[in-house]
C-alpha cells in the first residue's frame, strides 16, 4: 500500500498532523492547530488551483487528476483518488472550514485539548478521503469513519443532555449508511453474477447499476438516498439535527453545518447521479417535492425558533434545500449551481457560527425572545455579523445570491411549482435573519447583561483578518461565478 | 503396522503436556506458577508444532477419522494462542477470586484439546468424544467460583443442557448411521450423493447432527442458556466460551452441514429445509440478540447477547457456503475477527476491582477516561470493532459475511442484518458514552490494569486495528483454506 504521488498528501498530512498533535504542549494546541490547517488549506489551494481557476471544462477536465493504487484486491476495492471539478470544491471547503473550526475559542482547549486537535485532523483526513474516492467500498469507509471524531467531539465537550443528541444522531446517520453499505454489496454481488469479479470502482458500477429493473432498482437506489438525505438533511430526516448543533461545541456545529452536510451533497451528486439517472428522473417529482418542501418548513422552524444557535441550525437545513433542489433539476448547469450554492452556504454558515462563538464567549445565554443590544458594544463584530446575515439572506453582489438565483433559474423549466415554494423559503430567510439580528443587535438591554459584557473587548487580531478575509471571498465569488460555473 | 503419527505431533504434544501440568499441580500443590508455566510452555510448543506443520497438502490419518490440514493446524495454533492470551492476561483475575489453583491450568489445556480434535474430526463417534473432552472441562471451569451461587448455576444448566445436546447428536448419528452404514464423514458424503440419496432416515440425522451443534454455538431459538451461563461463570471462562468453544463449534458445525451432499435433484427440496433452517436461526439470532442486548445492564449479559448477534452474523457466511465450491472464508475471517476483539473485552472486563463479579455493569464504567484514560482507548478500540466501524476488524468480517450471504441470494436477511448492526450499534457505543462522557457514579467500580492483561490487550487491539486496515493478508490467506479435500 504505497501512496506516492501529488495527491497523497491531502490524506497523508492530516493524518501525520494527528499524530504530531499528541506531542504539542497543551497550552499551544490552538496556535498549532490554527497554523497546521492555514498550511493545509495553502497546500490544497496550490494543488487544487488548476481546477479551480481553469477557463472552461474541458481545461479542467483535462487537468483532473487521478491515482489508483491496489488496496483490497480480495475485496474488488482499490484507493482510487480523483480530483476533478466537483470534488475540487468540497476539496478546499474542508481544508478552509478546519480553519474557522480551529479559530473557536472555548472549552475544548482547556479540557482535553489533545484529543480535540486530534480529532478535529482525523476528521479532515476522513472527509478528505471521502471526497477524492472514486470507490464505493473506500468511500463508505470513509464516510462513516468521520462518525467517530463527531462522536466524541460532541459527546465530550458538548452541553448537558447531549447524551441522547449523540445517539440519535449516530444512529440515525448509522442507519441511513449501512443500507447505503447493503446497496453496495448488492451491486457488487449482481456484478459478481455476471462474471467480472468484484469491482467497487464507481466506473466498472455504472453498467451493473443501470442492468437494475423496476422495484429492484429503486430499492438499491433507496439505500443511497437515505444516507445522503438523512446526512444532508431533507425534511423528513432531520430530526436528529437540531440537537446535535445545538448542544455541539462550535467547532463541530462549523464543522457539521458547512462541511458534514456536504458530504450527502457530494454524495448525491458523485454517486447517486451517475448511478442511477433513470431511477432519479422517475422519482424527479417527488426529490424536487421534497426538496422544496425542506426549504419552507425548515424556515418556519427557524422563524419560531429562539435559540440563535437553533435558528441558525434551521437556516442551514432550508439553504440545504436549495442545493439540492439544484441537483435534483439532473442537469449539469443545475448541478454546477447547486455546488456553487454549497460553497456559499458553507463560507457563510461557518462564518456565522464563528461569530456566533465570538458573542456567546462575551455573553452567556442569548435569548431571542429579548432585545440583547450588543451591536452598541461590540460595533466591529456586528458589522462583520451584518454583512454574513446579508449575504446569508442572499443579497445581490454575494454568492449565495448567485447560488440560489442559479438553482432557481435551473429548477423553473423542471417544475415551476416547486421553484415558486422553494422562492418564498427566501422571503422567509429574510425574515428570520433579520429577527436574528435585529434581536441580537439592537433594543435596550436589561442593566444585569449589562455590566456582564462591559468588560470585554471587540472582534479583532487574527480574528477580525480572518472573518474579513472570509467575507471578502464571498463578495468577491459573488462576483466571479463564472469559475464555478465554467461554460455551464 | 504402526500409523504414521508424525503429522499429529501438536495434538499429542497437547495430550503430553496435560499430563505433565496434572503431575506439576500435584506434585507442588502449595504452589500454582509451576502448572501455570508448564501450561504456556505446553502451548507454545504446541502452537509452534501446528505452525511448522503448515502445509497446502493434507493427509487424513486413523482410518479416516483425523485430518490434518491447514484448516485443522491453523486452528489448533490459533487456540493454543487465544488459550496463553487468556492465562496471561487473566492471573490477577484468577487469584482475586481465589479460585487460582493448578487444576484451572489443566482443565484449560484438556479444553483445547477437545477443541483442536473436534475440528480435525472427519468421523461422527471421533467428533462426539471431542465434543465431550472440550465441554467437561467447560462445564467444571464455568462452576469454578463455587461459592458463588450464579458460578454453581452456569455450571448446572451448562452441563445439563449440553449433555441433553450430546444425545441428540448421537441419535443423529445413529440415524445416519442406519442410513448409509457407516459414521465416516468422508463415506456418509459420498453415499448421501448416490445410494443413500433422499433416504428420510439419512435427512432426519443429519438434522438432528444439525441441531445439536446450532445449540452449541447458542443460535436463537437454543440460545437462552447464554446469558446465565456468560454471567455466572468467572470472567476468563466465560472469554474462552466466546472465543475457542465457539470457533470449534462453528468450524465443525460447517463441516456437518456438508456430510450430506446437497447436489443430486433428489437432495434438492431437503436443502431447502436446511438453508430455511439456518436462515430461520439466522434472523432469530440477530434481532433477540441485538434487540436485548440494548436492554442490558450487566456487561456478562449484554456480551453474552452480543454473541448471540455475532453468531446471527456467522450464520449468515455459513449460508454463503452452499455454492458448489463450500466458500467458508468469509467464516473463517469472521471467527478470527471475533476471537481477537472477544479476547480483549473479556481481558478488561476481568479487570474490575469488586469481588465475585459485582462490578461488571454498566455504570461501574462511568468517567472511565479520567480515571483510565489508556483502558478507555482500548474498550473503544474493541467495541467499536464489535459495532463494525471502519478501520477495525469489526467491520470486514461483517463486509465478508455480507457478501457470502447476498453470493447465497439472501439479500432479505442481509437487510435485517444491517437493521441489527444499527440497533448493535447503540449497545456498543452506550458503553464508550458512559465512559467518556460522563462523571463516575457513586460506587462505580475501580479497574486495576495489570502488566499482563495490558499486553495481552494490546495485542489484541494490535491484531483488531491492523486487521481493520490491512485484511489483505488474512483473507489471502484464509482463502486458500478449503473445507473438504
Amino acid at each position: 500500500m504505497e501512496i506516492s504521488d501529488s495527491l497523497s498528501f491531502l490524506l497523508t498530512l492530516p493524518l501525520f498532523a494527528m499524530v504530531l498533535s499528541l506531542f504539542v504542549p497543551k497550552g499551544v494546541q490552538r496556535v498549532y492547530s490554527i497554523f497546521a490547517s492555514l498550511l493545509f488549506l495553502g497546500l490544497t489551494i496550490y494543488e487544487a488551483s488548476g481546477i479551480l481557476f481553469a477557463s472552461s471544462s474541458e481545461v479542467a477536465g483535462r487537468l483532473a487528476v487521478e491515482h489508483q493504487l491496489v488496496w483490497l484486491p480480495q475485496l474488488g476495492a482499490r484507493l482510487a483518488l480523483r480530483l476533478d471539478s466537483v470534488s475540487v470544491w468540497f476539496v478546499v471547503l474542508n481544508a478552509l472550514t478546519a480553519v474557522i473550526a480551529f479559530s473557536t475559542k472555548g472549552i475544548w482547549y482547556r479540557k482535553n485539548p489533545k484529543l480535540f486537535t486530534a480529532m478535529g485532523f482525523f476528521l479532515i483526513f476522513g472527509l478528505n478521503a471521502a471526497f477524492l474516492s472514486l470507490d464505493l467500498v473506500v468511500f463508505y469507509l470513509a464516510y462513516e469513519s468521520v462518525f467517530i471524531p463527531m462522536i466524541f467531539m460532541v459527546g465530550v465537550w458538548g452541553e448537558k443532555q447531549k447524551a441522547t443528541a449523540v445517539f440519535r444522531f449516530f444512529l440515525m446517520s448509522f442507519l441511513g449508511s449501512i443500507l447505503m453499505l447493503v446497496s453496495i454489496f448488492y451491486l457488487l454481488s449482481k456484478q459478481f453474477k455476471t462474471g467480472i469479479g468484484y469491482s467497487s470502482y464507481l466506473p466498472d458500477l455504472i453498467p451493473t447499476a443501470g442492468g437494475l429493473q423496476g422495484t429492484e432498482a429503486l430499492l438499491v437506489f433507496f439505500g443511497f438516498f437515505l444516507a445522503f438525505a438523512i446526512k444532508v438533511p431533507l425534511v423528513p430526516f432531520h430530526a436528529w439535527l437540531k440537537d446535535v448543533y445545538t448542544l455541539a461545541p462550535f467547532p463541530a456545529t462549523i464543522w457539521m453545518s458547512a462541511i458534514l452536510s456536504k458530504l450527502g451533497v457530494f454524495g448525491m451528486i458523485r454517486f447517486v447521479g451517475p448511478l442511477f439517472p433513470g431511477v432519479m428522473l422517475s422519482v424527479q417529482g417527488v426529490l424536487l417535492t421534497l426538496a422544496a418542501v425542506s426549504v419552507v418548513y425548515a424556515a418556519l422552524l427557524a422563524y419560531r425558533s429562539n435559540d440563535p444557535k437553533s435558528l441558525l441550525a434551521y437556516s442551514s437545513i432550508s439553504h440545504l434545500g436549495f442545493v439540492m433542489l439544484g441537483v435534483f433539476t439532473l442537469k449539469q448547469s443545475g448541478g454546477a449551481s447547486a455546488i456553487l450554492l454549497s460553497v456559499g452556504h458553507a463560507l457563510v454558515s461557518g462564518i456565522l457560527f464563528f461569530l456566533l462563538s465570538k458573542i456567546a464567549e462575551r455573553k452567556d445565554g442569548i435569548d431571542l425572545t429579548n432585545p440583547q443590544g450588543l451591536a452598541s458594544k461590540y460595533p466591529i463584530l456586528f458589522t462583520a455579523l451584518f454583512v454574513a446575515v446579508l449575504a446569508s439572506v442572499s443579497l445581490p453582489g454575494t454568492l449565495n445570491f448567485a447560488g440560489e438565483f442559479l438553482v432557481l433559474l435551473n429548477a423553473y423549466p423542471v417544475s415551476a411549482l416547486c421553484t415558486a415554494i422553494a422562492g418564498m423559503g427566501a422571503v422567509l430567510g429574510a425574515a428570520y435573519m433579520l429577527k436574528f439580528f435585529q434581536q441580537m443587535g439592537f433594543g435596550a438591554p436589561s442593566p444585569e447583561s449589562d455590566s456582564a459584557v462591559a468588560k470585554s473587548e471587540d472582534l479583532g487580531g487574527y480574528e477580525l483578518i480572518l472573518v474579513f478575509v472570509l467575507l471578502i471571498t464571498v463578495i468577491f465569488c459573488g462576483f466571479q461565478t463564472a469559475i464555478f460555473l465554467k461554460g455551464n | 503396522m504402526i500409523p504414521d503419527i508424525q503429522p499429529m505431533k501438536p495434538w499429542i504434544c497437547l495430550s503430553a503436556g496435560i499430563l505433565i501440568t496434572l503431575l506439576v499441580s500435584v506434585i507442588r500443590t502449595e504452589s500454582k506458577r509451576p502448572a501455570q508455566i508448564s501450561a504456556l510452555l505446553t502451548l507454545a510448543a504446541s502452537a509452534v508444532f501446528g505452525f511448522s506443520g503448515i502445509s497446502a497438502e493434507s493427509q487424513v490419518l486413523m482410518s479416516g477419522a483425523f485430518e490434518v490440514s491447514s484448516l485443522t493446524l491453523v486452528s489448533l495454533s490459533a487456540m493454543c494462542g487465544l488459550a496463553a492470551m487468556f492465562i496471561l492476561g487473566t492471573g490477577h483475575y484468577l487469584s482475586r477470586e481465589k479460585i487460582h489453583i493448578s487444576d484451572y491450568y489443566h482443565l484449560l489445556l484438556i479444553l483445547v484439546l477437545g477443541a483442536s480434535v473436534l475440528v480435525a474430526s472427519r468421523n461422527l463417534v471421533v467428533t462426539f468424544i471431542a465434543l465431550e473432552v472440550m465441554s467437561l472441562p467447560a462445564y467444571t471451569l464455568a462452576g469454578f467460583r463455587r461459592n458463588d451461587s450464579r458460578s454453581n448455576e452456569a455450571a448446572l444448566k451448562y452441563f445439563i443442557l449440553g449433555g441433553a445436546m450430546g444425545a441428540v447428536f448421537l441419535l443423529g448419528s445413529s440415524f445416519i448411521f442406519g442410513a448409509t452404514g457407516s459414521l465416516d464423514i468422508s463415506e456418509v458424503f459420498s453415499q448421501s450423493g448416490a445410494g443413500s440419496a433422499g433416504s428420510l432416515l439419512l435427512y432426519l440425522g443429519h438434522l438432528l447432527v444439525m441441531v445439536s451443534f446450532l445449540f452449541k454455538v447458542a443460535a436463537a431459538p437454543l440460545h437462552f442458556w447464554k446469558p446465565d451461563v456468560y454471567e455466572g461463570s468467572p470472567t476468563p471462562v466465560s472469554g474462552l466460551m466466546a472465543t475457542i468453544i465457539t470457533s470449534a463449534a462453528f468450524i465443525s458445525l460447517l463441516r456437518l452441514i456438508h456430510l450430506v451432499d446437497f447436489s443430486p435433484a433428489s437432495a434438492g427440496a431437503y436443502l431447502d429445509l436446511v438453508r430455511s433452517t439456518i436462515r430461520v436461526a439466522a434472523m432469530g439470532s440477530l434481532l433477540i440478540g441485538s434487540m436485548i442486548m440494548i436492554t442490558q445492564r450487566n456487561l456478562k449479559r449484554m456480551l453474552a447477547y452480543s454473541s448471540i448477534t455475532h453468531t446471527g452474523y456467522l450464520l449468515l457466511g455459513v449460508l454463503g457456503s452452499f455454492d458448489p465450491k463450500m466458500e467458508i472464508t468469509s467464516v473463517l475471517v469472521y471467527l478470527l475477527g471475533y476471537a481477537a476483539m472477544s479476547t480483549g473485552v473479556f481481558v478488561l472486563l476481568s479487570l474490575s476491582k469488586a469481588p465475585s463479579d459485582s462490578g461488571t455493569e454498566l455504570i461501574d464504567l462511568t468517567g472511565l477516561v479520567k480515571r483510565a484514560p489508556f483502558l478507555t482507548f482500548l474498550w473503544s478500540v474493541f467495541l467499536f470493532s464489535m459495532a463494525g466501524m471502519p478501520f477495525t476488524v469489526g467491520f470486514f468480517t461483517k463486509y465478508l459475511v455480507f457478501m457470502a450471504s447476498l453470493g447465497g441470494g439472501e439479500t432479505g436477511l442481509v437487510i435485517v442484518a444491517a437493521l441489527c448492526t444499527v440497533i448493535g450499534a447503540y449497545a456498543y457505543v452506550r458503553p464508550i458514552a458512559l465512559m467518556t462522557m460522563r462523571d463516575a457514579a457513586p460506587g462505580a467500580t475501580d479497574w486495576e490494569p495489570t502488566i499482563g492483561s495490558q499486553i495481552v490487550a494490546v495485542t489484541a487491539a494490535g491484531f483488531v486495528l491492523l486487521l481493520g486496515i490491512i485484511p489483505n493478508a488474512m483473507i489471502q490467506y484464509l482463502k486458500g483454506i478449503p473445507l473438504i479435500h
